[in-house]
């Protein structure tokens, strides 16, 4: 068997570790996903793609994108072929995302305040609360915002432009200050 | 604008993309008749008041909506999902 190549970050040093050089209001990080898959259902196999979702096992974290859509991340590896096997294409569609999105974290006292100055949704709690994922964009690009905890978020952003967001977020950060883990 | 996206909730009108109107109707795509064509590629009633339009939530969940709207004063009166999943949203 051929090893899989190992995954590089599109950022390459950009998000390299550093303290922040005053207080940080905010703390900035990265991930790669080992799984991002996305399902969508049929408008009339919904319920079927709900009960087969609900038997997934694992670190698995579902976000509803939209009406019968979904986007699941698992901190395994595998996760699109099990769920082509589960979800047959009478029932849904399976893609693979693992590749096409890189996770930037974001959390601190200020992370409400520094995604509000470039993303227009509601971030308080009771508009926006713990769990729950809003899809929107960051100048005019698509962005899904998972709320982690009431100061932490995982932005979902596109591979190819993470640099781009990544500095702007950088800049945002810099009024309050911002340490990167 | 804000428009109020069945799925997604209040959302800046940005995060949309305008799809044109909403009351016109394709012809019957046996339709021979040029003026029948004619009319549904260019002839718009631009009304003084309420109007149907179709938005679709490009930068969301991508739901295409009927938004009615007051031309007269930006008033929002509907957002009403349709497509083939309008009814499992409600
Ligand atoms: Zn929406």
């Amino acid at each position: 068997m051929v090893d899989q190549p190992e995954m590089l970050s599109p950022l390459h040093d950009l998000a390299m570790p550093r303290a922040a050089s005053d207080t940080a209001g905010v703390e900035l990080g990265e991930r790669l996903c080992a799984s991002l898959v996305q399902v969508q259902a049929w408008p009339n196999t919904v319920g079927r793609v709900e009960k087969a979702l609900s038997t997934l096992k694992g670190e698995i974290t579902i976000m509803p994108s939209g009406p019968g859509r979904w986007l699941i991340e698992d901190e395994s590896e595998g996760l699109e072929d099990r769920l082509r096997k589960k979800i047959p294409s009478a029932v849904g569609a399976v893609t693979g995302l693992t590749h096409g999105r890189v996770v930037i974290s974001i959390s601190g006292r200020k992370s409400e305040w520094v995604l509000a100055s470039g993303i227009a949704i509601d971030f308080s709690t009771d508009a926006f609360p713990v769990g729950e994922t809003r899809l929107t964009h960051h100048h005019e690009i698509g962005l899904t915002v998972h709320r982690t905890g009431e100061t932490s978020f995982d932005l979902y952003v596109f591979t190819s432009f993470s640099r781009a967001f990544w500095q702007w977020i950088e800049r945002a950060g810099e009024e309050v200050g911002y340490s990167v883990t | 604008m804000r428009l109020t996206c069945p799925y997604c909730g209040e959302r800046d009108h940005q995060e949309f993309t305008y799809r044109g109107d909403a009351s016109a109707r394709r012809p019957s795509l046996d339709s021979q008749s040029i003026d029948e064509h004619n009319a549904y590629v260019f002839d718009r009633a631009n009304p003084d008041g309420i109007h149907h339009e179709l938005w679709n939530h490009t930068s969301g969940c991508r739901t295409h909506v009927v938004v009615a709207r007051n031309t007269v004063t930006h008033e929002i009166i509907s957002c009403d999902p349709v497509g083939p999943f309008a009814k499992v949203m409600k």
